[in-house]
């Protein structure tokens, strides 16, 4: 029965593994090719969420799975846990300054653009 | 129960990854703005540790693990600092 966990787990987690190098190479080639900066960052969230929190709850998933690694295997399975959750909450935290901040510094222009509906807002708190 | 099969998959797969970090380090040295660069290397980064961890699990050597962690709260820093600094010119006192 135990083996059986174990052979679940190792199979999961190389799954894990496989899909989320895939959804590397497909958000490195988007952050390659996109044509500015904010449509940058939907790729740039592919790269994170799907590239590096996946492959982490699938190495922990392994590790557990992992006898050879002897006891150290829980070590390395809640080490990539407490990894997989920081990326989880401080990714998106990260994106999100970065955007906001190029923004209002105009470090980054949105220059395929119709309408700026947030220029206007900005320019109306100014004004009062 | 035999973990090789599984191994060699995963051994297969780290070229992709290091696809992928080479098309990362390309836009983060061609990268028209700062942002550009920051937002590609901090993608870079989180791979990074993933990459680590699984490199831990195929070496067999679970000290490597520690470094992931350290990786990803550092690069969390390196986000907020360059946001505060485009916003308001200065790094904090």
């Amino acid at each position: 029965m135990e083996e059986l966990i174990n052979e679940v787990l190792m199979f999961l987690g190389t799954l894990m593994i496989v899909v989320g190098a895939i959804a590397d190479l497909i958000g490195s080639i988007g952050l390659l090719r996109f044509p500015n900066f904010f449509v940058r960052l939907h790729a740039a969230t592919v790269g994170t969420i799907w590239g590096a929190f996946l492959p982490l709850i699938g190495a922990a998933l392994f590790a557990a799975g992992y006898v050879e690694l002897g006891m150290y295997r829980w070590f390395v399975a809640g080490g990539a846990l407490v990894t997989a959750s920081l990326i989880l909450l401080l990714g998106p935290v990260g994106s999100h300054a970065l955007a906001r901040a190029s923004y209002r510094s105009r470090a980054a222009i949105p220059y395929p653009l119709i309408h700026d509906a947030l220029q206007e807002k900005m320019r109306e708190g100014e004004k009062k | 129960m035999n973990p090789e099969p599984y191994l060699t998959v995963i051994l297969w797969v780290m070229p992709i990854y290091l696809t992928a970090f080479t098309l990362y380090s390309v836009r983060a040295v061609k990268g028209p703005t700062i942002s550009d660069s920051v937002l590609a290397i901090d993608s870079m980064s989180y791979d990074l540790a993933a990459f680590i961890t699984i490199l831990s699990i195929l070496f067999r050597s679970p000290i490597l693990i520690a470094v992931a962690i350290v990786l990803a709260l550092w690069v969390f820093a390196l986000d907020i600092y360059v946001a505060k600094y485009l916003e308001s010119r200065e790094m904090g006192e």
